[in-house]
């Protein structure tokens, strides 16, 4: 079970996200959220879209954040945080305000970036501003219900792309939103999972250390809309990874690199069959799922190799 | 013409406990025959586990026109006791108004524990869902508990809409509901429970909009560590320190963040938030940590 990432002692105590959020039980939404926090400190303002972590850190009047933070809309975290980021500057500029170099973060689920945000995040990250993007993705629309988004894999069942017995769920792939960040030419692109702890807290500082716009985006399991007991979402997500379903990797500058080096990946059927919302897949479908995770993952090693970046050992 | 008799009612529950499906099966019945009748959610962001709320009305003779939120209810379902020490069942109840319980206490004992002195109907219904469905899901048998007490639909007419909604599982769910027919106790009302406030039960400290912020600023950064979460659980995890190897797993991997260090270097969670989800059990390298059951 161990792995490079994990061991002994704590990067820190700092906890901008408290205690008290009405996250569902053994939601690792949260616990992404709670871990970035750490990541990103408390020299930083927080813009989060509507969704379920912004609903369940803001039941007015309190809040989970000890950092400043705005709610926007469900489509405009990118452009929000823009507006801020370029006030700041401006107001650093005319000496309003010291220069205290503070971040600007902006957060939003997988509908919230992969659908009705994404032009938003584009303009930001065309027009380079110095901030990151956290998209957390937990590939359904979960504040709402479970409604599939674009990030919803193939064959999961939502409720707008529900299993029965004309149909499988889901029918499109997964969008591939890290890909499309990293078309923005951006510096610092990642992706992480809250069962990686530190690979995640690493990242999420590292985007934070990078000037200019960064992204990165996080897999996490809900249990609510995902069908699984509420203590398996750090197994699930563990899973994810070692079935090469969700990859964990970087690109700077341009340049892939695979964080993990698995040798061999686990069967993808593993990972599926710890959820509910893919039960009803039948073996053909799952042969149909790895086919097409062993070739995604595949072009990711040819691109990491072309890097030349190597992997640290699993 | 007399005045026509409105019944209103407010069920509470957890997320996931089916209050929402039980006021829509008592509409459903209701309006079978041929009454009127309402059935809607509290709309608020409560997750699994979280306290929720339902309601309904219903009219033998008017059509309802009101959509407002029942905060002067007739009858009020608590379908897990334990709700019963965080919010105020009879808040707002009117005058000869009836609390239903889920719980295997008896009367006196309930007015002894919770003082409350409105009329009291006490259903056990845990015990009645486990031996006739097999799981524990209470809605379907807490209706037959409000029928018995209030009469505001018959058992005959709520049978479409099970049959309708469950289907094969009808059959089960019709006599885990005669049976709380059967079963529930009544606990005649002893004085005047006086009205209290209208204040919304669980959402004591609600502001009013004079009071908020302009922009609805929150000033208090991180306030939310005055909400216990800790009471949506139902298991609970139990550190073992001889076992435990100080790696630190369950203290990153709480959703909480409810885990800290012990001043001697282990870690114990904090039971005001620990929802009770259980990762840290299933992390745990050196199986330090057991998950229990609440004691009820
Ligand atoms: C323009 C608009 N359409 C719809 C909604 C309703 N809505 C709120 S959150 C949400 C889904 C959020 O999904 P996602 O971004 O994946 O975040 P999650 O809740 O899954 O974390 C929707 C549809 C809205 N707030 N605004
Ligand atoms: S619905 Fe899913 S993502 Fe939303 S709070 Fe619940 S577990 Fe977390
Ligand atoms: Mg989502």
């Amino acid at each position: 079970m161990a792995t490079a990432v994990h061991g002994p002692g704590i990067i820190t105590e700092l906890e901008p996200f408290t205690p008290g959020h009405r996250a569902c039980s053994g939601c690792a939404e949260a616990l992404a959220v709670r871990l970035a926090a750490k990541a990103i400190g408390n020299n930083a303002i927080i813009v989060n879209a509507t969704g379920c972590m912004e609903v369940v850190a803001s039941p007015f009047p309190y809040t989970s954040w000890r950092i400043p933070w705005i709610h926007t809309l469900f489509e405009n975290a990118a452009a929000v945080a823009s507006g801020v980021e370029a006030g700041l500057k401006s107001m650093e500029k005319k000496g309003k305000t010291p220069e205290r170099n503070i971040k600007v973060v902006a957060l939003a689920g997988d509908g919230g970036t992969s659908d009705i945000g994404l032009q938003a995040l584009s303009g930001a990250l065309e027009r380079g501003h110095d901030f990151v993007y956290i998209c957390l993705d937990n590939e359904a629309y979960m504040n709402t219900g479970i409604q599939r988004s674009s990030a919803t894999p193939y064959g999961a069942s939502t409720t707008t792309s529900p299993a029965g017995k004309e149909s499988l769920g889901q029918i499109t792939w997964k969008k591939n939103m890290p890909a499309i960040a990293v078309a923005h030419d951006i510096p610092y692109v990642a992706t992480a999972c809250p069962s990686y702890h530190r690979d995640l807290m690493k990242k999420v500082a590292k985007a934070v250390a990078t000037p200019g716009p960064a992204y990165v985006h996080i897999l996490s399991a809900c249990p609510t809309g995902w069908r699984c007991p509420t203590d398996d979402a750090i197994k699930i997500g563990r899973l994810a990874v070692k079935t090469g379903t969700f990859p964990l990797y970087e690109v700077e500058n341009g340049q892939y690199k695979l964080n993990l080096n698995l040798t061999k990946l686990e069967p993808v059927g593993n990972y599926l069959k710890m959820q509910g919302r893919f039960r009803h897949l039948t073996e053909d479908t799952i042969k149909e799922i790895q086919e097409r995770v062993t070739q995604e993952y595949n072009k990711l090693v040819a691109l990491a190799s072309k890097s030349g970046e190597k992997a640290s050992p699993e | 013409m007399t005045k026509s008799k409105l019944t209103e009612i407010r069920w509470h529950g957890r997320g996931g406990q089916g209050a929402v499906t039980s006021a829509e099966l008592v509409a459903q019945a209701a309006i079978g025959e041929g009454k009127y009748a309402q059935a809607f959610p509290s709309f608020s962001p409560e997750r699994r586990g979280a306290p929720v709320m339902a309601f309904n009305r219903i009219n033998p003779d008017e059509p309802i026109r009101t959509r407002a939120e029942v905060d002067q209810p007739d009858v009020v379902l608590i379908m897990d006791p334990n709700l019963l020490s965080i919010l105020d069942a009879t808040s707002g109840l009117k005058e000869g108004g009836t609390v239903i319980i889920n719980t295997k206490k008896s009367v006196e004992q309930v007015r002894k524990d919770f003082g409350i002195s409105a009329r009291l109907a006490l259903v056990d219904a845990n015990t009645i869902a486990q031996e006739t469905l097999g799981v524990l899901i209470v809605n379907t048998t807490m209706i037959g508990a409000m029928i018995k007490a209030t009469g505001v639909i018959s058992s005959e007419s709520i049978k479409e809409p099970f049959e309708k909604r469950f289907g094969r599982l009808a059959e089960r769910n019709i006599k885990a509901l005669e049976r709380a027919v059967e079963e529930t106790k009544i606990g005649e009302w002893l004085e005047m429970a006086k009205a209290k406030t209208k204040e919304k039960p669980g959402t004591k400290g609600e502001l009013s909009w004079k009071e908020i912020e302009i922009g609805c600023f929150i000033t208090k950064p991180g306030n939310s560590v005055e909400i216990k979460t800790g009471d949506w659980k139902s298991r609970r995890p139990e550190f073992d320190f001889d076992k435990c190897n100080k790696c630190t797993l369950c203290y990153f991997f709480c959703p909480e963040g409810c885990i800290a260090k012990t001043k001697d270097g282990y870690f114990e969670a904090d039971l005001f938030y620990c929802k009770g989800c259980g990762i840290c059990a299933t992390e745990c390298p050196k199986d330090a940590i057991t998950m229990v059951e609440e004691a009820k």
